[in-house]
């Protein structure tokens, strides 16, 4: 019924899509698995209508057709449950049912509610929901919610003519397991209006309610799955699955670290969102990776670590002492340094040359009684972009205009200038072309062999095996396992996305 | 390509509007270019100037300041009802009133979470409520002898030159010695250029934005003080008319409401392009009655064509 | 949730609690407080002040903020005096016409303001405060920095003559409250306020054309604006470059004292209602208990800071300019 043929999608840098076909029948529940990155949510987007396809075609029962933008797409009967925030909190729920659409129920400018919420009524039967439409949206549960999204959706029935391909992105991640039985009730006997497309990390689930699954792997797709035919050991394999360089990440550089030194330790730490009882360790010497998907606790934990969270249980302490206080300073003080992903908006200050940017977390060393000596500072930022070769006119370059590369450089150069020995990294290398990576892996080794101990957070498991000495992966907010990654020993991306998901 | 060579330009649009100007009203009077004209035009800008700056330092790092006003009125009536008691001393007491103030908007601010226009609203009135109160709702003045005697400098004149401008001289150093090479200037550019890595430095970003506020209050209580001398007395009301003008020289002088770029010095610029345009506007015979609604116009031009868009992901 | 749902409760009743006690304790203090000449007295203050509140809410409601009502009743307030004079001077003639010109000129005020705000996408606040300036400035040009007076007895009757104790004005406030919440509640333009203040971008996915409300929505304001304008004149009979003056500080605190929430889509019309009562009762109380009326702006202040603060939700700040 619904059709893509050969459909390419390329942005700068990343070949998000390969020549990716895929179909999906009357009445079909189709699942849609793939790592981070692996191209599912730009499939998505092409369905629903966000992106268009630079090649390929895309047929609806036959006939070829080009969606502009998502309106046009749910003009033919194509819609998307989003995962979360796309109802507006402060509307009744028939509002956002009809959202853009109440213009049936306006006479003479006027709204005729009750006419609204007897339609409202009907879509909210399609889902089993008997709530009062005239709620405010902002009252409802979470799974309350999903399902005021899927009637939302819904009301393509009355509206477009043939059938529906409604795609549903992560719909179980916030409900707990009643809902999502009740959820999957639900789209089964859907599918008498409408096929499904499912879109999840959750293997398991995906297995249970789909009849077919496409596995994606770096924008291609890598298998079609039939119900029952596989297991979910099977997709994981598929899912992953390549060879990890071992010269790329100078694994030869990797040495043994001070198993004695612990740098930072949380015990049984819990933070507002999902982790809980999370428990950690770095030593000096170490590199400990965070491997888990998005959503999944990572940033919370370095944010913890960097002090701009605080524990609502558990233990924190850095370097021994207990970090009672949440902040960035205290953090700063005992030697901790991030480097944050938004390496544009919180790494460096455009605007602002390199000596500047390179003491802002260190202001007082550089000055006399708020006085600052800036000779001091242009001294420092020589002396550091020569020993990172970073590609600047001079200390007076603003840093806004360096490549993605050097500003990392500079980030880097902030904190280690100023004796920071616990680094939090958080994607280091994203956007970064291969030269500027291996620069970054460069560093991270040099700093390791001074006794740094470093926490990451890798773009890719391939980075995560390569680079560290242990490997803890979080699931759902809680620490599943640790790997102890040392070199001829090391865990495959499997082993890893195993407990993943 | 011409909307690169714009951004390229954009940095040095401040002094060439002002050169322009200057040509343009030289042109339409040239009694304009004799130096004692231009001395006076100068000297009279000084309080205007003043306040602009303090308000430059908030508008830097993103926040705006409407209490200026307010605060320059109280600190006329402050000074005239405490000078017999204080004497030499009222200078540096109102200049803390101001700080203290400020700061208060500044805490109102960081750390109450309120939008800073309301803030320094809020505070504003408190302001305008104490000056009221302190002068009984008229105009109060100075003992003659004791103003001439303890800041009669502040408004006399050597060589042609007012004294004032001397004043505002001194200031401007003062401010950007503060800005390129003390720690507060340097973090206040970061958290107006790059509020999140300035946090992620690790830096106290409140404590700092606070002091802004509270700078900003000081020299709005320095204008102030320059006012109740020139005047020798107060009210109530003097200062009123004076805010438009203040932000439309920051404005104008190259620091967009976005902050982040800018500083005191593009604030000079901006008070004396304010300082031209009043004067092309007498010499146009365009009257005192008419010239606020010419300001708001100009206001609005500079805004649009300053402000940084790319730091606004919905205009609200 | 249960946090949540008695939060909220909380917002929507706390400020109808605050003006019960305070009606209750100016009276306990001085008993001439509640007397049906006091209270006409509170509405011909508030009036004004609450078509403005109005005509503001309607903004806030987007999540945006209208400061232009200073120079816009100040100017609306002086083009209704010339115009009233020079079509004979009273609107039981041809002078009637003054009315609906007043209004579709502070229409056209509001739209103009929305125009700018969303096609030079310059932010509301500074928008508007520069439109107020304008405003401002124009009443200053058309004056001269006189004050223009009118003699209709007619127009003044909406001060003079009572019914039911409360003169004409209450009654045109009212109206115009009705009115006001009819739009807010039954109209789409009202319902599309909710919509960007609550969600701008899912609104504009939705196919809300975003920019259109927005200017419908400033000119909705100028209306209102207009009509405050209308209503100061007639309690004053006069008009003049400061007519306007006091009116942000006194409609912006209302508002958000009254429980409409600066971040948009919380509140509505019946909450300016009550703020501006609050305000209102505040300024009429302390008159009547003998407070100095210098320290209305100072408690107004100290007033709209705890109002904004108890209001806030924190966690939903990144931070604040």
């Amino acid at each position: 019924m619904y059709e893509m043929q050969k459909v390419d999608k390329k942005f700068p840098g990343v070949h998000a899509l390969k020549t990716v076909d895929f179909n999906i029948k009357r009445g079909e529940i189709v699942g849609l698995v793939g790592e981070n990155g692996a191209g599912k949510s730009t499939l998505m987007k092409i369905i629903y209508g966000a992106y268009q396809p630079d090649s390929g075609k895309i047929l609806l029962n036959g006939n070829e057709v080009n969606f502009a933008n998502p309106r046009e797409a749910l003009a033919s009967g194509i819609g998307m449950v989003f995962q979360e925030q796309s109802l507006i909190p402060s509307l009744t729920i028939m509002e956002n049912i009809f959202l853009g659409y109440e213009g049936q129920f306006v006479h003479f400018g006027m709204i005729n509610w009750k006419a609204m919420a007897t339609a409202a009524r009907v879509q909210l039967a399609k889902v089993k929901l008997d709530l009062d439409p005239a709620t405010i949206t902002s009252k409802l549960s979470f799974a309350q919610r999903q399902l005021v999204e899927l009637a939302k959706v819904l009301t393509l029935e009355e509206r477009v003519k043939g059938d529906l391909v409604i795609l549903l992105d992560e719909p179980t991640s916030v409900l707990a397991e009643e809902e999502v039985e009740l959820l999957f009730k639900l789209i089964r006997e859907l599918t008498t209006r409408a096929s499904f497309i499912f879109v999840s990390h959750r293997i398991d689930e995906v297995m249970t309610i789909s009849d077919r699954i496409y596995v994606l792997k770096d924008g291609n797709v890598v298998d079609v799955v039939v119900k029952g035919q596989s297991s979910i050991e099977a997709i994981q394999h598929k899912m992953v699955g390549r060879n990890v360089d071992k010269e790329y990440y100078r694994e030869h550089r990797q040495k043994p670290f001070d198993e004695s030194k612990v740098l930072f330790e949380l015990s049984e730490v819990s933070l507002p969102g999902r982790v809980k009882n999370a428990s950690l360790k770095l030593h000096s010497g170490e590199v400990l990776c965070l491997v888990g998907a998005e959503g999944s606790g990572r940033e919370a934990i370095v944010r913890a670590l960097y002090g701009m969270v605080t524990p609502t249980s558990g233990q924190l302490s850095i370097k021994g002492a207990a970090m009672e206080q949440a902040s960035p300073r205290a953090a700063v003080e005992r030697g901790v340094g991030y480097v944050p992903r938004e390496r544009k908006i919180e790494g460096i200050v455009s605007g602002m040359n390199v000596y500047e940017n390179l003491t802002l977390s260190q202001l007082g060393k550089y000055s006399t009684r708020g006085v600052l000596k800036i000779a001091q500072e242009k001294a420092l930022a020589r002396d550091w972009i020569s020993k990172l070769s970073i590609k600047a006119s001079s200390e007076n370059a603003d840093c806004g205009n360096l490549s993605g590369g050097n500003q990392q450089k500079v980030v880097l150069a902030k904190w280690r200038s100023g004796g920071s020995d616990i680094m939090l990294l958080d994607h280091p290398t994203r956007g970064l072309d291969i030269g500027a990576k291996e620069d970054v892996y460069e560093m991270i080794r040099d700093m390791c062999e001074a006794g740094v101990g470093i926490l990451l957070v890798a773009d890719t498991f391939e980075e995560a095996i390569g680079l560290s000495h242990t490997i803890a992966v979080i699931k759902d907010g809680q620490i599943q396992k640790q790997f102890d990654t040392k070199q001829g020993a090391k865990p495959t991306p499997f082993d890893l996305l195993h407990h993943m998901i | 390509m011409a909307a690169m060579n714009i951004e390229r330009l954009k940095p040095h649009f401040p002094w060439i509007t002002l050169v322009t100007l200057v040509v343009i009203v030289s042109l339409i009077d040239p009694t304009f270019l004799r130096p004692s004209s231009m001395l006076s035009l100068a000297g009279d800008i000084v309080p205007l100037f003043i306040m602009a700056l303090g308000i430059t330092f908030v508008i830097y790092i993103g926040g705006i300041d409407l209490s200026a006003q307010s605060m320059a009125n109280m600190v006329t009536v402050l000074a005239t009802v405490w000078l017999t008691s204080l004497g030499a001393w009222v200078a540096p007491a109102v200049v803390l009133m101001g700080a203290i103030l400020g700061a208060f908007s500044g805490y109102f601010t960081t750390r109450l979470f309120v939008p800073s226009f309301i803030s320094t609203l809020a505070v504003g009135g408190v302001a305008f409520s104490v000056a009221k109160w302190l002068s009984g709702q008229k105009s109060v003045s100075m003992d003659a002898a004791q103003r001439d005697h303890l800041f009669g400098w502040m408004i006399g004149r050597t060589f042609g030159i007012p004294h004032e401008l001397f004043i505002a001289a001194a200031l401007l150093l003062i401010m950007v010695f503060l800005e390129r090479r003390t720690i507060l200037g340097r973090t206040l550019k970061a958290i107006g250029a790059g509020e999140p890595a300035a946090v992620a430095s690790g830096i106290n970003v409140a404590r700092y934005k606070i002091a802004a506020f509270a700078l900003s209050g000081a020299l709005a209580a320095m204008a102030g003080l320059l006012f109740s001398v020139k005047l020798s007395g107060g009210a109530p009301s003097v200062a009123n008319g004076f805010l438009l003008p203040a932000i439309v020289a920051v404005l104008v002088g190259g620091t967009p409401l976005t902050g982040g770029v800018g500083g005191v010095v593009n604030t000079m610029i901006g008070a004396l392009i304010v300082a031209v345009i009043r004067a092309g506007m007498l010499y146009l015979s365009i009257q005192a009655t008419q010239q606020q609604i010419v300001f708001g116009l100009i206001l609005i031009c500079a805004i649009a064509f300053t402000i940084d868009r790319a730091k606004l992901k919905t205009v609200k | 949730m249960q946090e949540l749902l008695t939060r909220d409760k909380l917002l929507k009743w706390a400020p109808l609690l605050v003006l019960i006690t305070l009606v209750l304790f100016f009276s306990a203090i001085n008993p001439n407080f509640l007397s049906l000449r006091n209270f006409a007295r509170v509405s011909i203050t508030a009036s004004p002040s609450l078509m403005v509140a109005i005509g503001v809410t309607f903004i806030i409601l987007m999540g945006s903020i209208d400061l232009s009502m200073e120079g816009a009743v100040s100017a609306l307030a002086v083009v209704f005096c010339y115009f009233l004079v020079w079509m004979g001077g009273t609107v039981a003639g041809l002078g009637f016409l003054a009315i609906p010109a007043i209004m579709l000129l502070g229409a056209a005020f509001g739209a103009l303001n929305g125009l700018i705000h969303v096609q030079l996408r310059i932010p509301s606040f500074m928008s508007s405060l520069a439109m107020g300036f304008v405003g401002t400035g124009a009443a200053v040009l058309m004056t001269g920095g006189n004050i223009v007076k009118i003699n209709d007895n007619v127009f003044g009757s909406l001060l003079t003559d009572r019914f039911a104790g409360f003169p004409l004005m209450a009654y045109v406030a009212l109206v115009f409250l009705i009115i006001g919440w009819i739009i807010q509640s039954y109209t789409r333009l009202g319902r599309n306020f909710y919509a960007i203040g609550g969600g701008e971008d899912l609104a504009h996915a939705s196919g809300v054309n975003v920019k259109r409300v927005r200017v419908l929505g400033f000119a909705l304001a100028g209306l209102y604006f207009s009509v405050a304008a209308l209503l100061q004149v007639a309690k004053l009979g006069q008009a003049e470059s400061v007519t306007g003056s006091n009116f942000m500080f006194i409609s912006i605190t209302s508002v958000v004292v009254g429980g409409v929430a600066l971040w948009g889509a919380i509140g509505g019309v019946w909450n300016a209602l009550v703020g501006v009562l609050i305000v209102a009762v505040i300024n009429n109380g302390m008159i009547v208990i003998g407070v100095p009326d210098y320290m209305q702006d100072g408690i107004l202040g100290l007033l709209v800071i705890i109002a904004v603060v108890l209001s806030t939700d924190r966690r939903s700040l990144a931070f604040v300019k």
